[in-house]
């Protein structure tokens, strides 16, 4: 339990929680019919990507640059999710279904 | 003090399985908003004070509350018996599992090359407040990145009113 108490406190605590977050991300992705699942495991990801930032900018380098990154990445993050769920809103108005595999309107 | 980030820790991982796993979307996006929480949490302990509380109010309080929206604007409300999750698993699976490990190998690899900071000054980073600092980095020598960024959201703003306009 000390272990484990002093693991998650250190840089490879904050490393291990971001690829767990970020693999369980890609499995949302790939395995989700639902256009809005599939937003939540992009959400999922970017999480995973500040993690690692703000992890590295205080155990290695001691500067504030890479919480300055994260700080865009969830900018990024939340003008993304707003554009998507129009995109989302439109589609169903279209189709009257949000299931990703019925968006194939441009196919052939 | 590190019990509570353990916690934390294990909130985040434990919310983000059932934001994967969970065949409802809108219980997975429930959950997703405990994520959120947990790394907020987890910002806190590597002192990223500003950015934990950007983390909720954006987070938490935008994205979330967004998404259920979306949810309950479209299907919710029609079909709450139907499951969203292929039945195919075994292939995202095996795939999301290489990743993860290749992902915390490598940057496994990487830490090594750095020099580790020393007690104190983890100590005195996370100590110090963050806000004013990221300020006057935000308007000094990453101005550029700062104002092409707010065009980004302009332009999102607008582009996300236009595209869920009425007929």
């Amino acid at each position: 339990m000390n272990h484990l108490i002093q693991f998650s406190s250190s840089l490879q605590g904050y490393l291990a929680v971001g690829a767990i977050l970020f693999a369980l991300g890609i499995f949302c992705v790939m395995t989700r019919k639902n256009a809005i699942g599939i937003l939540l495991g992009i959400e999922l990801i970017l999480n995973a990507a500040g993690i690692n930032f703000v992890a590295f900018s205080k155990f290695r380098t001691g500067l504030i640059d890479g919480q300055i990154v994260a700080l865009f990445i969830m900018l990024i993050a939340a003008a993304e999710a707003a554009v998507a769920l129009a995109v989302i809103l439109r589609f169903y108005r279209l189709k009257q279904t949000i299931d990703a595999d019925e968006a194939s309107i441009m196919r052939n | 003090m590190n019990k509570v980030l353990l916690l934390a820790e294990v909130l985040t991982v434990a919310s983000a399985f059932i934001v994967a796993f969970h065949p409802n979307v809108l219980y997975a996006s429930v959950f997703l908003l405990f994520t959120f929480c947990g790394v907020a949490a987890m910002f806190l302990f590597a002192g990223a004070d500003f950015l934990a509380g950007a983390q909720v109010i954006i987070y938490v309080g935008g994205v979330t509350i967004l998404i259920l929206f979306a949810i309950m604007l479209t299907q919710w409300l029609y079909n709450i018996k139907l499951s969203d999750i292929r039945n195919k698993m075994l292939l995202p699976g095996v795939l999301a599992i290489a990743v993860g490990v290749f992902l915390y190998r490598a940057l496994h690899q990487m830490v090594a090359t750095l020099p580790p900071q020393t007690p104190e000054a983890l100590e005195k980073f996370s100590s110090t407040p963050k806000t004013a600092l990221i300020g006057q980095a935000l308007l000094g020598s990453y101005l550029l990145p700062f104002e092409a960024i707010t065009i980004l959201l302009l332009g999102a703003m607008v582009g996300a009113v236009w595209l869920a306009r009425p007929e």
